[in-house]
């Protein structure tokens, strides 16, 4: 097996531990080095690339996509908002995924793609954004942070990563928000939606979005754009789980069934019928 | 993926005392996309016989066509209802006409025979005839529909019992699968008519 | 005739052009249920017993776990079928069919050997695409005889056969347990033995054994001859819901009163929708 170790010497725990630590030299790799193994062919890249890329749909390992995640920055922080459906091809897996991950009090991930390359990485960034703030007695600012990141993503790329997350974190230069996803793209930006469901979000994030909104217009903004999603895209589903990132790091502020926002919403539109028919049958009358 | 698998969707049928359930759910989709919930994949043949269809929904309203045409023509030459069991060849023969170049559609039949009991089968899209004298399933999901049914399932059911075991298995199943739900449609068939529900069914 | 009508006779490819447009376009095409299957027959002294197994498979799934695959062509001529479930149905129907009206017409009863040459002749001519293998069985004026028919149309005239994918597993129960002039019990046990060894050992086949004795004086079709793969567990009580606990929404109920006897009545022609052409 040859390893890939992706980080720099002075940042590998395996360089810096006692050998006390080890069973023996040639100890099986129990996940405590922070690399990866990479197949024992001549060109890993191309090995994968045709596991994972170059061959008929049906015999290509395949991974959950259905998803709809969001973050938009607004006056009053960041909102971040996920569903909470795992689907396996048309199949179901769960409908209670956490897709937002807690890097730290001050750092979240979002979740699209492959879940276990999402979450396995983003724990990682978790550890390395902690070994950054105890070397330089400072917190890593998110530029950094999600730049490790997609580093990271990037030395895999064409292996067969798939990953599409959003960095949201408060740091010295207030909130930001960065895309990271698993071809190496890293873009900075004040609103960004991922997933099947994504267009669907972007449609109502866009028709309803102000900087200037109040945290519960952000809030409900949030939330509708995940239950439109939801309700129109196939592979999302489920909960609507929602984030506040502000100043003093992030709070969780709901966690709430798709079909509560359904049953409000065909309420709302019966209303609304109710009294327009009102205003037309009135000037008959008068 | 499998062109059955385009617009998504499923049927199920039960069986129960002198009774037949058939149901279907109501999303249209383009692959992942929700195009219409309201869509209908039942259509009833005549008061004791309906049929539902499952699989790609151009191949489903050429079929309806072209059975209730089918079907008109029977009655007004033999001037009589049509019984299930022939009708179930009807359908049958028609899919295996096609057996080079089939309709992407697998059908579900139900019905009541003369003595009001209860006839249920399903199709491959070749128009091979499946029997069943408890439940047929055919749709996105039919194998959790199987599942549901092999443990929701009891001999004679009464119809309004046979409506809440029906509607769970159904629920249950479109719980599971992405492309079939937005609601869903119970038909009860009974000698002395057909009541049917709308089930207020995960819009998700 | 038109398009939207079946040619008599034959099969109709309007669909065909579409369907291999959808096919090129990445569309998997579907498959049809199989008949994952183990069949056989066995000679004895008065007559054949055919054997069968009862699943039929969608690929991974068991779609129907007791399906007939012994199927009927006359009354002292039955057919086991496997491979593409339609194919096995609409060919031993039709041969069925035609057989019928032969004898009819030659007012003689049917032979065996007539069933296996227009099943060889149609299959031959479809060139093996419909996949239908089967073991035909039955006795006629000349005795007892049993076939096989393969799906390109060759046939073989064998004292103790088998198909399908089970095939192999009942022909080595055959190999070592076939004797001469067997007794119908002992020809029963032989062909029970060899449908079990396939429904055992070959995971496309399954659920019960069928057999079908056919002799001189008639013949006896029994459905479930071994029920070895009963479900072992069902909940006692099973499930039962309330009245009311599925979520119905409120005002959607509808009743529809059975319809009154077909009859004609005097058309009345309904008054004409006229178009609006003022202004």
């Amino acid at each position: 097996m040859r390893n890939f170790d992706f980080l720099d010497a002075e940042y590998a725990i395996s360089g810096t531990r006692s050998d006390e630590a080890r069973v023996s030299p040639d100890a099986i790799d129990l996940g405590l080095s922070n690399s990866l193994v990479v197949p024992q062919v001549d060109r890993p890249s191309s090995f994968l690339r045709d596991a994972f890329a170059n061959v008929p749909e049906k015999d290509r390992i395949r991974f959950a996509h259905g998803t709809t995640t969001l973050a938009f920055s607004f006056k009053g922080g960041i909102i971040v908002a996920v569903d909470s459906r795992a689907s396996m091809g048309q199949y179901i897996g769960s409908g209670t995924v956490k897709k937002i991950i807690e890097i730290n009090p001050y750092l979240l991930g979002t979740m699209a793609g492959g879940a276990a390359d999402c979450s396995f990485w983003e724990r990682d960034l978790g550890r390395r954004c902690k070994l950054y703030e105890l070397r330089n007695k400072e917190r890593i600012s998110v530029a950094a942070a999600s730049k490790l990141l997609a580093n990271t993503v990037y030395y895999y790329k064409g292996m067969g990563l798939s990953m599409g997350t959003m960095i949201c974190g408060w740091d010295k230069t207030g909130p930001s928000i960065f895309y990271v996803d698993s071809d190496g793209t890293r873009l900075k930006g004040k609103m960004f939606s991922v997933g099947s469901g994504s267009t669907f979000a972007y449609g109502v994030l866009d028709q309803g979005y102000s900087y200037d909104m109040s945290d519960e217009e952000a809030i409900t903004l949030g939330q509708k754009s995940i239950y439109h999603a939801t309700h129109r895209d196939a592979a999302s589903g489920g909960v609507i789980n929602l984030y506040h990132v502000k100043e003093d790091g992030w709070v969780k502020i709901s966690s709430e069934d798709m079909m509560v926002q359904h049953r409000a919403r065909m309420a709302q539109i019966k209303a609304e019928n109710e009294t327009s028919a009102a205003v037309v049958a009135e000037p008959a009358a008068a | 993926m499998s062109i059955l698998e385009y617009n998504g969707g499923c049927v199920i049928a039960m069986a129960g005392k002198d009774c037949v359930a058939i149901a279907s759910d109501h999303r249209l989709g383009v692959q992942l996309t929700t195009v219409a919930m309201d869509a209908t994949r039942i259509f009833p043949m005549h008061d004791k016989l309906y049929l539902g269809l499952t699989g790609l929904m151009t191949d489903i309203t050429t079929l309806d066509q072209l059975f209730r045409f089918r079907l008109e023509m029977y009655e007004m030459r033999e001037n009589r209802k049509i019984k299930p069991k022939t009708f179930s060849n009807l359908v049958s023969s028609t899919l295996y006409g096609k057996r080079f170049g089939p309709y992407f559609s697998e059908p579900v039949i139900a019905g009541l025979d003369k003595d009001n009991k209860p006839f249920l089968c399903s199709m491959d899209l070749l128009g091979c005839i499946a029997e069943a004298d408890d439940f047929a399933v055919a749709g996105t999901c039919a194998e959790s529909l199987l599942g549901t049914c092999e443990t929701f399932y009891r001999p004679n059911l009464e119809p309004e019992d046979l409506f809440e075991t029906v509607s769970q298995s159904l629920l249950a199943a479109l719980d599971r699968d992405c492309i079939s739900g937005w609601g869903a449609v119970v038909h009860i068939i009974t000698k002395d008519g057909v009541t049917t529900r709308e089930l207020d069914g995960r819009m998700d | 005739m038109t398009s939207s009508g079946n040619a008599p006779g034959g099969f109709s490819f309007d669909n065909v052009i579409r369907n291999s447009m959808l096919q090129q376009k990445g569309y998997a095409p579907p498959t049809a249920r199989k008949t994952g299957t183990t069949i056989a027959g066995v000679v004895f002294s008065g007559g054949v017993v055919l054997g069968a197994d009862t699943r039929a498979t969608s690929g991974p799934t068991v779609f129907e776990k007791n399906c007939q695959k012994i199927h009927y062509i006359a009354d002292s001529i039955m057919c086991c079928g496997a491979g593409t479930a339609a194919d096995t149905d609409a060919t031993t129907q039709l041969i069925s069919s035609q057989l019928a009206l032969h004898s009819l017409a030659t007012r003689r009863a049917p032979r065996v050997a007539t069933a296996l040459n227009m099943l060889k002749q149609m299959l031959f001519r479809y060139q093996g695409h419909i996949s239908a293998a089967l073991v035909l069985g039955g006795v006629d004026f000349h005795g007892p005889h049993l076939y096989t028919v393969y799906p390109h149309g060759s046939t073989d005239r064998l004292p103790y056969v088998t198909m399908g994918s089970g095939s192999l597993a009942a022909m080595a129960v055959f190999e070592s347990k076939y004797k001469e002039d067997m007794t119908a019990d002992e020809a029963k046990q032989l062909v029970y033995e060899g449908i079990s060894a396939g429904i055992f050992n070959d995971l496309g086949s399954g659920g019960n054994v069928d057999l079908c004795i056919i002799t001189k004086e008639g013949k006896e079709l029994i459905r479930g001859y071994a029920k070895e793969n009963e479900r072992k567990y069902r909940r006692p009580a099973g499930y039962i819901f309330p009245h009311g606990a599925t979520p119905v929404i409120a005002g959607s109920e509808q009743f529809k009163g059975p319809e009154k006897g077909f009859s004609v009545v005097a058309e009345v022609a309904p008054a004409q929708d006229t178009m609006d052409v003022s202004a």
